[in-house]
């Protein structure tokens, strides 16, 4: 047997089974949906095999019959959905940003148990964690007390079911995810070339914006879009701290499996999020290679 | 002579008068620096270092690892403060002014080159934070290049060259916005021997036609040696002894010195009303002041045919040789005065090893250490 193909068999056979398993249990659940969402719903629940465009037509514009109707709620819903989530993402950023770059410069030992305090979350339910956000934002909770206490303010403000409780929500569970990606690239930043640029005349804002900002950006692009995938799908955090107020797209789908059982209308609402996505994968994935080209 | 000093003073033709000396590109006085350690207690780095170029030289900060030669470099860099002293460049105090309004520039130790920028954006860095316009950079870009001999590489990447083609790279960048003074920290310690030299030659040689000051700090003292105007010993954060090469090598002021730089004999030596003592009782002529001091014999001072006139004599057996091509490397053990090293060219009868050879000095113009040998 030629050395190639003993290569070639030892792949197979090392990547062989995860393969098989990605495609059966990754692919076919999205092709399901694929499928489902070009279907008619059934009178109680489930599917009828009938091919319909209808489920798109009720998002896009074209759906005009007696149940199957066009409402623009639901693009208004995702637009708001996508602004919740670039939000999210900035508000990430810029608590993460500033945040990595002094754990990066800490002692070995302070910088590890910095780290693992990032992810320490993790280690709580998210139901859980999300409660506590409730007790600290309701109209008696503890940050309403503090500012009254403070005389900063005559009556309780209301922070819950809004949108700015959404995204500090969704900003302090995807703090992880931001974190770790940004932190990879800002600890690989040569200290050397930080000196560099100021001996080379550059003030610190010119030597952020011409040195650090291009050797960071890789983390900040990985991070802004394992933070912004979550955010877009989220349903907890608006249910939670958004309550009937605040929809995001990921309630709507939700509703639409578990309290409407429109399996046909919910699927093609998921796949509007993944397109959204897959859109701006493309784009990411152009644009680092453009970088790799240049 | 110039036309005006025989004018009488006075009568100077107008604008004469004013003929202050040119400022010095930089004056160090009495920089002192500690750091505090991990550990809780302090570090002296720099103890009382003064220094002042004369002119545009070459100064070398000499010394072995540790002794704050980096240091040094960064405060003139504006990259430390000082805990107490003064930096001027250019005759103007520096002290508290950030790097980055310094007028001078560095070559760093790894040279920090910009990764994500192609070497012209490399080199015209300076020029462009400076806000100068397009044009004015391509065209200064391009002569930097060539002046490191790296012409029509703008458009690679960082990655693309090799170690010796970074280290122009980064000489380039730093000579781009026309320092007054360049900093370089071992910049050539990460080439190999043969690049070495040239980069060496060519960075001697670049000083002299650029006319500016250059601070290389360097622990190889064979370069130190070859490409200094003035060479700065230093030690425990001092300035063990500060001159031109040759006056460091043959005359040095202090055992430090003579023992970091280059090979080196020392002798016991007891003065007493104008002559030398050796423990073996050989002696010779000295002006030097009475009392306890240290004999300096560089190995290549010693030879295996008698000088004319009085000399020294050491009589020993050979431990060791090396055959460099041009010499042979000797170690002598000697009865009197334990192992000496010599130096003998090539040519003459092989030294063989185990054999009882004698060497001479001549016992003129020796060269005696104020210190008691170790
Ligand atoms: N930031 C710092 N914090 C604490 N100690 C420091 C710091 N920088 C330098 N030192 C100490 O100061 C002393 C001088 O350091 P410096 O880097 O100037 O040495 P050097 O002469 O450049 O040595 P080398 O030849 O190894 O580069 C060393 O003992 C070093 O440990
Ligand atoms: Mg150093």
């Amino acid at each position: 047997m030629s050395l190639a193909r003993r290569k070639l068999l030892q792949l197979v056979g090392l990547l062989g089974v995860p393969t098989v398993f990605l495609l059966i249990f990754f692919f076919g659940p999205l092709l399901i949906m694929l499928v489902y969402s070009f279907l008619t719903p059934g009178l109680y629940g489930g599917v009828d095999w009938i091919f319909s465009h209808l489920n798109y037509g009720r998002i896009l514009g074209w759906a005009d019959t007696r149940y199957e109707k066009f409402d623009p709620v639901y693009i208004a819903i995702f637009l708001r959905s996508l602004k919740l989530a670039a939000l999210t993402v900035l508000a990430s950023l810029a608590v993460c940003y500033p945040a990595a770059f002094w754990i990066s410069r800490m002692r070995p030992g302070m910088r590890d148990f910095a780290i693992f305090l990032v992810t320490l979350p993790f280690f709580v339910s998210l139901i859980v964690r999300l409660f506590a956000w409730v007790l600290i934002l309701r109209p008696t909770g503890f940050l309403n007390q503090g500012l009254m206490g403070l005389g900063l303010t005559g009556g309780p403000i209301e922070f819950l079911y809004t949108d700015f409780a959404v995204i500090l929500g969704m900003t302090y569970v995807f703090i992880p995810f931001m974190f770790l990606p940004l932190y990879g690239s800002i600890e690989k930043l040569d200290m050397a070339q930080i000196e560099a640029s100021s001996d080379l005349g550059a003030t610190r804002f010119q030597t952020f914006r011409k040195v650090i900002l291009p050797a960071t950006l890789p983390g900040i692009v990985g991070g802004s879009i394992i933070t912004f995938i979550p955010a877009l799908g989220n349903f907890i955090v608006p249910s939670v701290l958004g309550g009937a107020k605040v929809l995001m797209i990921g309630n709507l789908i939700e509703q639409q499996f578990l309290s409407a059982r429109n399996w046909p209308f919910g699927s093609a609402l998921a796949m509007l999020v993944m397109s959204a996505v897959l859109v701006l994968l493309i784009a990411q994935f152009r644009l680092a290679k453009k970088e790799a080209q240049s | 002579m110039t036309p005006f000093d025989t004018y009488p003073a006075g009568l100077l033709p107008a604008g004469s008068q004013d003929r202050t000396p040119m400022p010095s590109p930089l004056e160090i006085i009495d920089a002192r620096k500690s750091f505090r350690t991990p550990e809780g207690g302090t570090m002296t780095a720099l103890d009382g270092i003064s220094l002042k170029l004369a002119s545009a030289e070459f100064v070398t900060l000499l010394g072995p690892s540790g002794c704050g030669k980096t240091t040094l470099l960064r405060t003139i860099s504006g990259f430390e403060t000082l805990d107490a002293g003064e930096v001027l460049i250019d005759g103007s105090a520096v002290t508290q002014m950030p790097a980055h309004r310094r007028p001078v520039n560095t070559v760093f130790q790894r040279y920090a080159l910009f990764g994500h920028m192609s070497v012209a954006r490399n080199v015209g860095y300076a020029l462009e934070i400076a806000g100068r316009d397009k044009r004015e950079i391509r065209t200064r870009v391009g002569e930097m290049l060539e002046l490191v001999g790296l012409a029509g590489m703008e458009k690679r990447s960082i990655q693309q060259l090799s170690g010796g083609q970074q280290q122009r790279v980064a000489l380039a960048r730093a000579l781009a916005a026309k320092p007054k003074l360049l900093l370089l920290d071992e910049p050539l310690s990460a080439l190999d021997k043969n690049l070495r030299q040239k980069m060496q030659q060519e960075l001697k040689a670049l000083q002299r036609e650029l006319g500016i000051g250059f601070i290389f700090v360097t622990h190889d003292q064979e370069e130190a040696l070859t490409m200094s105007d003035r060479i700065a010993v230093l030690a425990h954060g001092q300035i063990q002894q500060i001159g031109a090469p040759t006056e460091l090598y043959q005359t040095p002021a202090n055992l430090f010195t003579a023992d970091f730089l280059g090979e080196s004999n020392l002798l016991p030596v007891t003065v007493t009303s104008g002559r030398g003592c050796l423990p073996d009782g050989q002696s010779f002529a000295t002006p030097h002041a009475p009392g306890e001091a240290t004999l300096l014999l560089r190995p290549e001072a010693l030879s295996v045919t008698p000088p004319d006139g009085h000399a020294l004599s050491f009589t020993g057996t050979i431990r060791e040789t090396y055959y460099t091509g041009t010499d042979h490397q000797i170690a002598l053990e000697t009865p009197a005065h334990g192992t000496m090293h010599a130096l003998l060219r090539s040519g003459g009868a092989l030294p063989c090893l185990g054999s009882e050879i004698t060497l001479y000095a001549p016992a003129q113009g020796l060269h005696l250490i104020d210190e008691a040998a170790p």
